[in-house]
């Protein structure tokens, strides 16, 4: 990374360090309608307003309801709206839209030095519609197209997203937004309550914040108090309130792989894929690049050129037993000066001490099948979770800072019951299980060997958390 | 995404709007539900003029599949298949007509590819798999031991509702059928419910298309083209197309087994073919597809040209492409090898 890069990456840092940093996933409901039903009935405090200088009677109508009012302000309309910010609103929500990350790395330093009372946000608007999704159905100009070919069920989950966020932008915690499929093609139905729960269950289990999108129908329909669209929501309100019994704290400490990529996107589906497959992964910057930081970690894929600096560091962490991987790699590498141990078509792998490095010299071609890949590059014994009869099942592990207790969230974006076993590494004498539909908790029978812990989890709907009790002290595994 | 065509069965499925479409067509309804169910995902769209009763189709379509997976599902302890895995070894078992009628279809299969297509190979399939999450290192003895238990001669058939299995480590795997199964109980669902233009997709691999899309006489189905040269097309009317292809390779040179097992050698097929089979019904395009992709093109064509009603390309990922047909016309665009006459109506699309 060039000089004024990290200069600039540490001035960011310090302005980021001004955030009012909350302490669990916030979620902020998209209000674009004029009136809305009291913040009680609704069961969110924090509104998202697209911003309208004219509107600022709006928004105090709005906060009259008992609302937190955030503008979401391009950076063009920032200034305007932190100048009104005292009158009416919370917050502001940068949305950079097609502004460089460094233009609103500007544009924030500034307001936050200018109005430190005030709380501002940044939200990445790039998020999926979290779902199941398979082909992808359009009726434009008459013609339908269904696409998509994969005979496996196909995830859009923000999983990676999140992990880009937190690794880019730290120590703000990740917000983000996304559309529903049905704004873009009305063809397609509304947004049920089992979508709304997992949008909010997802950025929970993540511990992200997000701002959630209404269609101005519900919107309409919650405020003249239809008696469907209540329906609907006060399903959806289980979410929120399972959402805020978390105690989870963000921790990549679990991670067997490490993924450097520089956030051009280049990387993004290969991330999504491991993420879809469960695939316990944290992202380092480029300039993470070190030995300190690949401690623990049992695969290392780097999806950007390893410079100078970091390729004694691939070295060393290859020696002591780790696989790395370089995708797109066409470098000079030492370890090039012995004969690969295996050649593919694509690829090249170079025994280093213990280890290897796996040398692919073309991008990730087919984010599936390296994901798989990547998986078989991990010892069954080194998995910290496994999941059976979950093609369609995100989980999401975190354990104490002592590794003692635990929580794994579990989210099925099939939104359908499911049945699914877990493997954790560990023993765990207690297993309890918490829902939504049945809050906390029903007691899961645990079954032990070979240093892990099984069970089954009877019905995972939409999302479901499970309490994983102390470790023996005896039968402890060590990482 | 350009990746998306990497995987098993690329397919793009488009209608033309018609200006001669008539009143009736233009007052149909577009319904679309998919549903997670048999390891993938099945999705049903249904053009309707009440869209309530094409929703309670589609719930009754996707009951029905559920039931079958009940029913045919190797990974479910309690269902029928599991049932007689455990208990016709050399003991006649009694099961479901839908048991029954699968399996017998497999058998016809098998005897049409004399035993290329074969439902028994599921101990392979497993000791496969094992090997490639690095359960199992492959031995040629446990190989062998487990081709012993191999044979679609060892099932048999009585009569009208048993099966008994001559030998004592048989085991079937509807892997290559069921869905295909599945997705024709499906049609005779809809269609007892008023159903007639409809499109049922079993997790991409097998399409059904009932009648046509409003205003059109047939459905336009892109099929998988590994090549990326080709753009196979065929037009379904009340006929169905599935694709088979062998797991894609690892990526970074690792040992992977591939999900299609060759009875006759005991190992993953190797190849990087993408098979595509038309016919009248989706049990036979599913049981087809994977035959033809075991026999291969020269042994394959002749299949094909001795069913009627039929049709199945083969297209390697350099764009050699083998074509045989008894009725459904497949085009290839790019190439310039028109076949059919249908060029004019084609609308101008993009596999995304």
């Amino acid at each position: 990374m060039p000089q004024f890069m990290r200069l600039r990456t540490a001035i960011l840092g310090l302005c980021l360090l001004l955030l009012d940093v909350p302490m669990w996933s916030r979620v902020f409901l998209r209000w674009t309608e004029l009136e809305a039903p009291p913040a009680k009935r609704v069961g969110v405090n924090e509104l998202a307003v697209p911003w309208d200088a004219s509107g600022i009677a709006v928004f105090k109508g709005l906060a009259k309801q008992g609302y937190q009012i955030y503008a979401e302000v391009s950076p063009d309309q920032a200034d305007a709206a932190a100048v009104i910010a005292k009158e009416a609103l919370t917050g502001i929500i940068l949305n950079p839209g097609t502004t460089s990350q460094n233009q609103v790395a500007d544009v924030l330093c500034r307001l936050r030095s200018a109005y430190p009372k005030l709380v501002f946000r940044i939200v990445n608007a790039n998020g999926k519609q979290p779902q199941m999704r398979s082909r992808l159905v359009i009726n434009r100009n008459g013609i339908l197209e269904v696409t998509s070919s994969t005979a496996q069920p196909w995830i859009d989950t923000n999983l990676a997203l999140v992990k880009l966020e937190r690794a880019f932008h730290p120590p703000e915690v990740p917000l983000y937004s996304f559309h529903w499929d049905s704004e873009k093609n009305e063809q397609l139905p509304a947004p049920t309550a089992e979508d709304y729960g997992l949008a909010v269950a997802e950025a929970g289990a993540f511990d992200a914040d997000i701002i959630l999108p209404l269609p101005a129908s519900l919107q309409k329909d919650m405020a003249q108090n239809s008696s469907a669209a209540w329906e609907i929501w006060n399903e959806v309100k289980r979410y929120f309130a399972f959402v805020s019994t978390t105690t989870n704290r963000h921790s990549d400490s679990n991670s067997n792989v490490g993924v450097v990529t520089d956030d051009s996107g280049a990387s993004y589906e290969a991330l999504n894929l491991l993420a879809r497959h469960n695939i316990l992964f944290r992202v380092l910057r480029p300039s993470d690049f070190n030995e300190r930081n690949l401690e623990h970690l049992d695969v290392l894929i780097a999806f950007v050129t390893p410079d100078a600096r970091a390729i004694p560091v691939i070295s060393v962490f290859a020696a002591k037993g780790g696989t790395a991987v370089l995708v797109d790699s066409h470098g000079a590498y030492p370890w090039r000066s012995s004969q690969p141990i295996r050649n593919s078509e694509n690829s090249a792998s170079h025994a280093v001490g213990k280890g290897r490095v796996i040398e692919l010299s073309e991008p990730v071609s087919d984010p599936e099948t390296f994901a798989q890949d990547v998986r078989r590059l991990i010892d069954n014994q080194k998995m910290e979770i496994s999941l059976w009869n979950a093609l369609t099942t995100v989980a999401v592990l975190h354990r104490s800072a002592d590794q003692d207790v635990g929580t794994i969230e579990l989210l099925n974006y099939a939104e359908e019951p499911l049945r699914v076993q877990v493997r954790v590494k560990g023993f765990r004498s207690t297993i309890r299980y918490e829902t939504p539909e049945h809050g906390c908790c029903e007691s899961l029978k645990p079954t032990q060997h070979d240093g892990f812990t099984e069970f089954v989890v009877p019905s995972l709907h939409v999302a479901g958390r499970v309490h994983l009790g102390s470790e023996h002290a005896h039968g402890r595994v060590q990482r | 995404m350009r990746w998306n065509s990497w995987l098993l069965a690329g397919l793009v499925v488009a209608a033309l709007v018609n200006t001669s479409a008539n009143a009736a067509d233009q007052t149909a309804t577009f319904v679309h539900k998919k549903k997670y169910v048999m390891g993938t995902i099945f999705e049903i769209v249904a053009y309707e003029a009440s869209p309530a009763r094409a929703q309670a189709a589609i719930d009754a379509a996707f009951e029905e599949i559920v039931r079958l997976d009940g029913i045919m599902s190797n990974y479910k302890s309690d269902s029928d298949l599991s049932r007689l895995n455990r208990s016709a070894h050399f003991k006649a078992w009694t099961v479901q007509h839908d048991l029954y009628r699968v399996i017998q279809e497999s058998l016809r299969y098998s005897k049409l590819s004399e035993g290329r297509f074969d439902i028994t190979v599921g101990p392979l399939v497993d000791f496969w798999n094992a090997v490639v999450r690095g359960e199992r290192i492959p031995s040629v003895k446990e190989e062998q031991k487990l081709r012993s238990c191999v044979g679609y001669e060892k099932v048999e058939l009585l009569p009208p509702d048993r099966v008994e299995f001559n030998s004592l480590c048989l085991q079937i795997d509807f892997g290559a059928i069921g869905k295909g199964y599945a997705v024709d109980r499906a049609v005779t669902i809809l269609r007892s419910q008023g159903i007639s233009r409809a499109l049922i997709d079993a997790g991409g691999s097998t399409i059904f298309a009932m009648g046509s899309p409003p205003g059109q006489s047939s459905w336009l189905v892109h099929l998988r083209d590994p090549s990326g040269k080709i753009d196979p097309q065929v037009w379904l009317s009340d006929s169905s197309v599935s694709t088979s292809e062998q797991t894609p390779a690892s990526l970074i040179g690792i040992n992977s087994a591939g999900h299609i097992i060759d009875p006759e050698t005991g190992a993953p097929v190797k190849t990087t073919v993408a098979v595509s089979a038309v016919a009248k019904t989706a049990t036979a395009s599913d049981a087809l597809s994977t035959t033809l992709f075991l026999v291969g093109p020269e042994k394959g064509q002749r299949l094909v040209n001795s069913m009627p009603e039929t049709a199945a390309i083969w297209i390697s990922p350099a764009g050699e492409v083998n074509i045989s047909s008894t009725g459904p016309q497949i085009l290839c665009r790019r190439q310039g090898a028109q076949l059919g006459s249908r060029k004019s109506e084609m609308p101008e699309l993009s596999v995304q």
